[in-house]
């Protein structure tokens, strides 16, 4: 009871925070210096429609690199502890509405996340989000049944592959252009098409496979961490 | 007041609710829930404030996975507050 009533007063502290901070928060009329360059040479300089792919993928490439280690660090964690420590749950069987719609429904949503994947650089979205879409398919899957998931060699080998192919289109570019993750390595093509801005489509490709194989990978690994019924 | 704002005000309030009632419902699953309406409409507020990107990712990992996993964690200590 007394958690409930700390979580209250933490709850409508931030909440006052947050209200206190309106009526000074306003948009600013000019992007500061990097921001106005991003803005205006964007589209010229990765052939990326859309500009936060361009800042994500070409401009701050090396960042993206990074947090992808960070997932491969966080996912390899998560599974060899829940390989150590049996801490999952016993899967029970699903209801009917559940198993019909995971019967029905995951194609579709691996074709929204392959979209979602393949259009990073002309829509929102990207390889981050488009892997976690095609990752919710997979755990609608697993929902739908309640047998435990088999030993998958595959998972693992797309996720190698994935950030290997990442780390050597990094190297294409510093071998051809002397730097690292240029986006440049092929042509920026006409921006709106699909096949255009450089490495981006191929950069989002490969997050995209990663960041799936590796959310499956952990939801698998909880099925099997709670063993059979 | 422009009809964004009024929609983004009235999101945000909607949210405050929603996290408040998260802590004070009895039944741990409606809490699951209500969370994942939080998330939902943090999702809907980046929309409104022209960041789909965001919205996006929210939207599949904060409403939908995270959400599930709440609820395996659940089946795992089994039930009420």
């Amino acid at each position: 009871m007394i958690r409930t009533y700390v979580g209250l007063i933490i709850v409508l502290a931030l909440a006052a925070v947050v209200i206190s901070a309106v009526p000074g928060f306003s948009v600013p009329s000019e992007l500061p210096y990097i921001g106005q360059n991003y803005a205006e040479q964007g589209v010229h300089d990765t052939g990326s429609i859309n500009l936060v792919t361009a800042v994500v993928v070409a401009y701050r490439g090396l960042d993206t690199l990074g947090e992808v280690v960070v997932l491969f660090s966080a996912s390899t964690a998560i599974v060899l502890i829940l390989t150590l420590i049996p801490i999952g749950a016993h899967p029970t069987p699903p209801s009917s509405i559940v198993s019909f719609t995971a019967g029905v429904l995951p194609g579709a949503i691996v074709l929204f996340g392959i979209y979602i994947i393949t259009h990073g650089h002309l829509s929102p979205g990207g390889g981050f989000p488009g892997g976690a879409v095609v990752a919710s398919a997979f755990l609608l899957v697993m929902l739908g049944s309640n047998t435990i998931p088999g030993q998958s060699k595959m998972l693992a080998s797309i996720e190698s592959l994935a950030g290997l192919t990442f780390g050597l289109l990094g190297f294409w570019g510093m071998m051809t252009l002397g730097q690292f993750l240029n986006n440049l390595v092929l042509p920026a093509g006409s921006p709106g098409k699909v096949l255009s801005a450089g490495i981006i489509p191929l950069i989002s490709l490969a997050i995209g496979a990663k960041v799936a194989s590796e959310l499956s990978g952990v939801f698998a690994s909880y099925r099997k961490s709670g063993g059979a019924e | 007041m422009s009809l964004l704002a009024a929609a983004s005000i009235g999101t945000g309030v909607m949210m405050l609710v929603a996290a408040v009632a998260a802590l004070v419902v009895k039944k741990l699953i409606s809490a699951i829930i209500i969370v994942g309406f939080v998330s939902l409409s943090a999702s809907v507020l980046f929309l409104l404030m022209d960041a789909p990107d965001v919205a996006i990712t929210e939207a599949s990992i904060g409403a939908a996975i995270s959400t599930v996993i709440f609820l395996w964690g659940r089946g795992k200590i089994g039930g009420e507050e």
